[in-house]
């Protein structure tokens, strides 16, 4: 459920890895988490920049929520979870470049993704948003990254208020950093960054970024940790258990990713 | 004197209501008072209400700290005003520390300590043409209680360029600059925007909402009540040097 298409200009190579799961507008699974991880680090061996995209009308819906209803215990939850924080640590701390071109619409651990990459480029027009204390759980897990690229406030708003929020919005913000008036414009425009960025002098470009990690405090751990155990400690509760099992998902091939809508 | 500030129940949600409208809700050691009584309640409940919006009676927020009490030939020595501080710190505390989702709805002026303390609820709503600021410096005082919740909300920069070089400005540029989290059209669609807000928040679940919360306080270093009370003792100081002094004394006038 993730593809990899390898592009290359005058030497220059990104790597675009695709969420490729359209009829479930891209709703991760575990799998597709590991997936991702495993095909940044490859990327970055390569030398290639990370360009992530998801294929079809939008981004990515967030966790696929029917897999964690069938799994009333917690588990898929949890591995979810500890995936995404994974992934955002891991793309957070990739040497080489990483962009997102989040068209349409990134929700929830769609959105958290986002926290990962270097600069996320959306249409004006897309959803974005964390509404997921509506199911008792909580988008702890996404704040220590959220908080890097947004002011305290913003993250703040923006984890307790279950509502999703514009691109424009989000650019406001610092979740944003390149705005589309379109949402079929915005994968090119990412593309542009992305080969932009990977053109650059790549040992300076490692050097500054991890820097940076370290200033932000990204490098150690401990805030990552206790956001992700913030998260887990819900999961298989009585509370999250009670309004994930009330969800209800859409018609044939509809949403099993997000918040509800 | 319970009266200055009153609370109110409706369901999952509470509303906290600073009630001295003649003085636009200028917060005195009496009206602080009231506010850490009306606290000892909400904290004594054994179920916290989901969400709490913090807001004023009349047409104004606050005004701030009461100025009058922070004259200190008026107040008797500067042991009031230094009092009066350490108490606005200590409120500004246990408000963020509430397992609630603080909501501020300023209806008006939120002005100084006032719109410190529209800026320490978790979200922050008011509408276009209000008015919000902190206009300490040019009063030849220091805002340094509030200081520390600003610059957690809006970061470093921002908070800098706003404290230094004091003034006033509408809700809509407030909410350009982060400190307000949503903006409604008008006065008049105010409470439809808060409306919502707490209809959405009371919409979350209570447990995910508070490790939420309780993650951010950590993270972003609200625990902290160390740094406010120092804050107060920077700004009791401040606040008695002959300068200072002779503007609030002339203010009076």
């Amino acid at each position: 459920m993730i593809r990899v298409e390898r592009e290359e200009r005058e030497g220059v190579g990104v790597a675009l890895v695709i969420l490729d799961r359209p009829e479930k507008r891209n709703a991760l699974t575990p799998g597709m988490l590991t997936e991702l991880v495993s095909e940044a680090e490859r990327a970055a061996d390569r030398g290639d920049a990370l360009l992530v995209a998801g294929s079809g009308r939008v981004f990515c819906a967030g966790f696929d929520l029917a897999m964690c209803q069938a799994s009333p215990d917690g588990a898929v939850m949890r591995l979810l979870l500890t995936g995404l924080s994974d992934a955002c640590r891991a793309l957070r701390t990739l040497d080489r470049p990483v962009v997102i071109a989040a068209h349409g619409a990134a929700i929830a651990g769609g959105c958290a993704l986002l926290g990962g990459a270097d600069v996320v480029v959306a249409d004006r027009g897309a959803t974005l948003g964390y509404p997921v204390v509506k199911l008792g759980v909580s988008p702890a897990v996404s704040v220590p990254f959220m908080r890097q690229s947004a002011f305290d406030g913003a993250t703040r708003t923006r984890t307790l208020l279950p509502e999703t929020f514009t691109g424009e919005e989000a650019a406001r913000q610092g979740i944003v950093h390149r705005l589309e008036d379109a949402a079929d414009a915005v994968l090119d425009a990412a593309r542009e960054e992305a080969f932009r960025l990977a053109a650059l002098p790549s040992s300076a470009y490692a050097a500054t970024k991890q820097w940076v990690n370290t200033l932000e405090g990204v490098v150690a751990r401990r805030d990552d940790e206790r956001g992700l155990e913030a998260s887990l400690g819900l999961t298989g509760g009585e509370e999250e258990r009670a309004r994930l099992g009330a969800l209800e998902f859409g018609g044939p091939g509809g949403s099993s990713g997000g918040g509800p809508s | 004197m319970s009266e200055l500030a009153t609370l109110t129940f409706d369901g999952p949600a509470a509303e906290l209501r600073l009630n001295r409208p003649e003085q636009r809700n200028a917060m005195s050691t009496e009206l602080l008072g009231a506010l850490h009584a009306r606290m000892d309640e909400l904290e004594a409940k054994s179920s916290p209400p989901t969400v709490l919006v913090v807001t004023g009676a009349g047409k104004s927020f606050s005004a701030g700290m009461d100025l009058k009490q922070v004259i200190i030939e008026d107040a008797g020595g500067v042991e009031t005003p230094r009092a009066l501080l350490a108490s606005l710190a200590r409120f500004t505390h246990r408000l963020r520390l509430l397992p609630s989702v603080s909501v501020a709805r300023v209806n008006g002026a939120a002005i100084g300590g006032g719109c410190g303390l529209a800026s320490v609820c978790d979200l922050t709503i008011t509408h276009a043409d209000s008015t919000m600021g902190f206009p300490e410096v040019d009063l030849a005082l220091c805002p340094a209680v509030v200081a520390p919740w600003l610059v957690r909300k809006i970061g470093a920069g921002a908070a800098r360029r706003v404290l230094l070089t004091g003034g006033v400005m509408t809700g809509a540029r407030a909410h350009e600059i982060g400190i307000v989290d949503l903006l409604a059209e008008s006065g008049d669609t105010l409470d439809d925007t808060v409306g919502s807000v707490v209809q959405s928040l009371c919409s979350g679940g209570p447990l995910a909402l508070r490790a939420t919360k309780e993650l951010l306080n950590t993270l972003d270093g609200s625990i902290d009540l160390d740094v406010l009370l120092r804050g107060a003792e920077l700004s009791a100081s401040v606040l008695s040097s002959d300068d200072a002094q002779a503007r609030l004394r002339a203010r009076r006038k």
